[in-house]
């Protein structure tokens, strides 16, 4: 396909890993780095492959036995330097699961352990770099504490949680958290990962999948469960100023599935008083969708249909989930776009929701 | 031109009852409702469903998230198809607000309905039920086209 001519981006899906557990010993208790020692970091798996080599871009492991994505030099020579990358934000890796854990508080001090790694070995280090909170969703409390801990740094921009859970999150135990986001002018963001281990449900309605192309299946299914929920629970009316960020699961189900939800709440509406507007409103006004991966119709001129439907121009941000294997180049996983459009999914629609300020790129 | 429709002497159409009538092709339906006379089209926006036959009642109004107050009693109808609410008195449908124009049927009265038995489709412009002023007069209740 033609090409958009992009001159800066704001990648809103990027991973970065611990080289070793070891990297959190200085943020932990001895108690923990025993533990850890012996046992691993213990996340819970549904025991699937991944894709590429060992789940990332064959050419992205950095050789001499290094982890993957532990290596900012090449992060930035692969990504932050190849492309006009304004700001990059960082979605950890390792650490997603933390909410499948039984074990609340330790959940909660390897998710400060792994905020402030990221912020003294990753943020700290190139200034395009922005985090994401990681929180220990099981505790509400526990996630305020790490939100208000970390929220006033002006290169935090968002607090994480996975799509797998144990309840929808417009449930209203999720209060605390919204609170705090709402408090400190965060948008929650949501990224696939944790469906169907520790103490979360099955990956999906029809239980667990067998293998890992079916195991992905299940992203768009727990982020439609959980627009939903953000819709008739009320989350918008309760919290009129939160921004939601769906992350890699999907884009193009969202219109048609808009119109579902609007026609459901025509003859349900009095079910739910509270939601005064159509869900389709709700959802275009507060939630936004990262690109990769990119579902590619035949012929893929096709997607411009459904970015009208979606209000791609408001509600899609570009993201290119380094290193994985299943990356999306800026210049060529994406339609040609109209000018205007281009610019708002490259770039300015995620500065309004991570309110990240304009400037101008250093010439590379 | 406006067109007076003979439905049944008031007598015989106690309240909380209704009748419906065929006037050329269309079906609407005349409701008593606590002494009080309505008529709307029998015929749902959505698919066409008889919406005179449905349940009269009230709802549940706007309101803070989990809290719950019924209220409008009798004042609304709800398809018997697929549950579509509809204030009886204008035919604005509850579930669009935001049409906030409020139709005025009196103004209407001398324009004949225009007959469509086409279906409702989503992109159309949101449904309202045409209603009609109903008097009673020598005994007999009318309906005003």
């Amino acid at each position: 396909m033609s090409t958009n001519v992009i001159d800066t981006i704001i990648d809103c899906d990027i991973h970065q890993r611990l080289s070793s557990p070891a990297n959190l010993f200085p943020y932990l208790s001895s108690a923990r780095r025993r533990d850890i020692e012996a046992y691993g970091l213990r996340f819970p798996s549904v025991g699937h492959l991944n894709g590429g080599d060992r789940g990332y871009r064959h050419d992205s492991w950095p050789g001499g036995g290094e982890m993957v994505g532990s290596d900012l030099e090449l992060m930035q020579q692969q990504l932050l330097d190849a492309y006009p990358i304004e700001y990059g934000i960082l979605l950890g890796q390792e650490i997603r699961p933390v909410g499948t854990l039984p074990d609340v508080d330790y959940a909660a001090d390897l998710s400060r352990a792994y905020n402030e790694w990221m912020i003294e070995h990753w943020l700290e280090q190139d200034d395009r770099l922005r985090g994401v909170l990681i929180i220990p969703t099981q505790s509400p409390s526990r996630s305020v504490e790490e939100i208000d801990r970390f929220a006033a740094r002006e290169d935090i921009v968002g607090v994480l949680v996975a799509n797998g859970s144990q309840h929808p999150y417009g449930n209203r135990i999720y209060d605390p958290i919204y609170e705090a986001c709402a408090r400190h002018s965060l948008p929650l963001v949501l990224h696939t990962g944790g469906e169907g281990t520790g103490i979360n449900g099955t990956p999906t309605p029809a239980g667990h999948p067998s293998y890992y192309v079916e195991h992905r299946q299940s992203r768009p299914m727990g982020y439609m469960a959980h627009l939903a929920s953000m819709v008739f629970e009320g989350l918008f009316e309760r919290f009129p100023d939160l921004n939601v960020v769906f992350v890699e699961g999907g884009y193009t189900w969202l219109p048609t599935y808009l119109w579902r939800l609007d026609a459901d709440w025509k003859g349900l509406r009095s079910q739910t008083p509270w939601v005064v507007k159509a869900p389709s409103e709700y959802i275009l006004e507060h939630c936004t969708f990262t690109s990769q991966p990119m579902e590619l119709p035949s012929p893929q001129s096709q997607l411009m249909t459904v970015f009208e439907w979606a209000d791609a121009s408001n509600t899609l941000m570009f993201a290119s989930d380094y290193p994985h294997w299943d990356f999306d180049s800026p210049e060529l996983s994406l339609p040609k776009m109209p000018p205007e459009m281009a610019r708002n999914v490259f770039s300015e629609t995620a500065r309004r929701v991570f309110k990240l300020p304009s400037r101008v790129l250093a010439t590379a | 031109m406006p067109r007076r429709i003979a439905v049944k002497p008031a007598r015989e159409f106690p309240p909380n009852t209704r009748e419906i009538i065929s006037v050329g092709r269309q079906s609407i339906g005349v409701l008593n409702i606590d002494g009080e006379y309505f008529a709307l089209r029998n015929h749902c926006p959505h698919q066409g469903a008889p919406l005179c036959l449905g349940m009269i009642s009230g709802t549940t109004l706007p309101n803070e998230p989990y809290t719950y107050e019924y209220g409008r009693e009798n004042e609304i109808i709800t398809c018997p198809w697929h549950g579509w609410e509809f204030e009886i008195a204008s035919g604005k449908s509850i579930f669009n607000p935001h049409r906030v124009r409020v139709r005025s049927y009196e103004v209407t009265v001398d324009t004949p309905e225009p007959e469509s038995d086409e279906f409702w489709r989503p992109g159309d412009e949101d449904p309202t039920i045409p209603t009609y002023d109903v008097s009673i007069e020598d005994g007999w209740v009318f309906v005003h086209l």
